[in-house]
């Protein structure tokens, strides 16, 4: 006499709990990547900032472009004379470039690690905030990317999508009581970008992506740094949306004021 | 109440699988999604078919057996119930009704609606209890515990390691279950014995089989216990604390 149980030939395949494994977790360990990610997010965050305060100079009702261009100047001569020349701008722009690389690194590594272990049927999913962003940092992250490259080739450098009239050239005197300074006019090379419609669009639009990439970015940070203070995170979750709103609001009016004519 | 049921049947951990369709004609508002599969089963093996395999034990919502997605969310239309506490009524008469197994890579199907869930236990095993020689019972006011603590530590111990946030999560995280037993234990005087050495060890073994954490807090829209989202930024505080303790247990 057979029973069911006998019959079945897929005993043999059911699988036998495994011991947790004694090898080393994968590396990088997928908590450190989340904390490089937080880590190198918050001096984005700040340098997001302390770019925002400078670029508002623009708005600045009594001689705006000697402000803006006053700063710019000020911006490549940074600790003199501790440090000669820009020697303090490329250290700046050194740390920021390392922390870009290990950002979009992690990313890409927790993104795969990610999708490897999805599962095989679909899920419907609740359409919070967060997941609607959460979802889409990557694409975000990447979009992002290509803004800062448009960014340095436009505004920087002065390369293939620079406007026609773009120059590093000191035409711009600024001048403190008696002494004069011959200084790059940056605040027309802004001026010039914008007057450029399609350009303009295309920074307002990377505005909302950046605000939305860093409305769940502030959250995450909070979280893998492990705040775990109920008054922290929901301090945090408000803050998060705050920034968000005054990076977009303070960087997307320019291109907008510039076309309006308000800036000229 | 007519139901139409799309269940997922696969013969074994290697096999295709595939949906099949069947009809519930006498289902009632107050059955529990458990207790329509006990009828499709009754069904099919009254027609001489083989039935649903599918887990289930208390049918009370404190085992954390049942579990599967239910028209593609963990355990059902209902959050933070399980399976055998969700009811036929979430449905409307003649709707169909998908059954799947809970979605994860990391909890590969044994058969039909039942997947191994073992990765959480082989979390647990690699540090998620307490090693520490606690003799006889100490006098009553030799370990002295807050109120606050006590209840959120019964917060966290509330998990009944059922699977539903690993099956929610979009990238097959498993830190709402990893973080809530590790909050857990370091919230009671003698979990805080091995601290360190549970963080260090337990999201070693998560990070073996389980994926990163994206923060998008879908884990406790779907937890039957409730744990609160909190609890995913407990593995990074663990993590991170374990971190400035060189060799050091606690």
């Amino acid at each position: 006499m057979s029973s069911g149980i006998q019959e079945r030939s897929d005993v043999d395949q059911i699988p036998v709990a495994k011991r947790p494994a004694t090898s080393p977790p994968p590396r990088p360990q997928t908590w450190l990547l989340k904390v490089i990610m937080a880590a190198t997010g918050s001096v984005f965050i700040m340098f997001l900032l302390f770019h925002l305060a400078g670029n508002l100079k623009v708005y600045l009702p009594d001689d705006p472009q000697g402000h803006f261009n006053e700063y710019a100047h000020w911006l490549r001569g940074l600790l003199n004379p501790l440090l000669p020349g820009s020697t303090f701008l490329w250290i700046f722009r050194g740390t920021l470039v390392a922390c870009l690389i290990l950002h979009v690194y992690s990313g890409l590594t927790l993104w795969i690690r990610a999708h490897r272990l999805r599962g095989r049927h679909p899920r419907k999913v609740h359409a919070t905030k967060h997941h609607l962003i959460g979802r889409t940092m990557l694409w975000s992250g990447l979009i992002i990317l290509t803004f800062i490259v448009f960014h340095l080739l436009d505004l920087t450098i002065g390369r293939v999508v620079e406007s026609k009239q773009f120059s590093t050239a000191p035409t711009y005197t600024l001048t403190h009581g008696a002494t004069t300074t011959e200084v790059t006019d940056a605040y027309a090379n802004l001026i010039h970008s914008f007057e450029r419609w399609p350009v303009a669009a295309f920074y307002v639009l990377v505005m909302v992506v950046i605000a939305f990439h860093l409305s769940h970015g502030i959250w995450s940070i909070a979280n893998d740094f492990g705040a775990t203070a109920h008054r922290v995170r929901s301090l945090i979750l408000l803050l998060a949306d705050i920034v968000a709103l005054v990076v977009v609001i303070g960087n997307a009016s320019i291109p907008l004021a510039v076309l309006a004519g308000v800036i000229a | 109440m007519r139901l139409i049921l799309e269940v997922w049947r696969q013969e074994s951990p290697d096999a295709e699988g595939s949906f099949e369709t069947h009809e519930v004609l006498d289902a009632t508002p107050e059955m529990s999604l458990l207790e329509l599969l006990d009828r499709l089963n009754h069904q099919l093996v009254d027609n001489d078919q083989e039935p649903v395999a599918f887990e289930s034990d208390c049918r009370e919502g404190i085992c954390g057996t049942c579990g599967l997605d239910v028209n593609g969310v963990p355990h059902g239309p209902e959050d933070n119930v399980p399976a055998c506490g969700q009811h036929v009524r979430s449905f409307a008469d003649g709707q169909t009704v998908r059954f799947t197994p809970f979605r994860a890579k990391s909890f590969p199907v044994i058969r039909d609606l039942i997947v191994d869930r073992t990765g959480l236990d082989r979390i647990i095993q690699a540090g998620g209890t307490i090693a520490v020689d606690a003799g006889t019972a100490p006098d009553a006011d030799t370990l002295l515990v807050t109120h606050d603590d006590a209840e959120r530590a019964l917060d966290f111990a509330a998990c009944i390691g059922c699977g539903a946030c690993v099956s929610a999560c979009p990238n097959g995280a498993a830190y709402l279950f990893t973080g809530a037993k590790l909050a857990h234990l370091a919230l009671i005087p003698h979990g805080k014995q091995e601290r360190a050495k549970r963080a260090r060890s337990m999201i070693a073994q998560m990070q073996h089989e389980f994926g990163p954490c994206s923060q998008i807090g879908e884990c406790a829209l779907a937890c039957p216990a409730e744990i609160p989202l909190v609890a995913i930024a407990a593995v990074n505080r663990e993590r991170l604390r374990a971190g400035f303790k060189w060799r050091k247990a606690n």
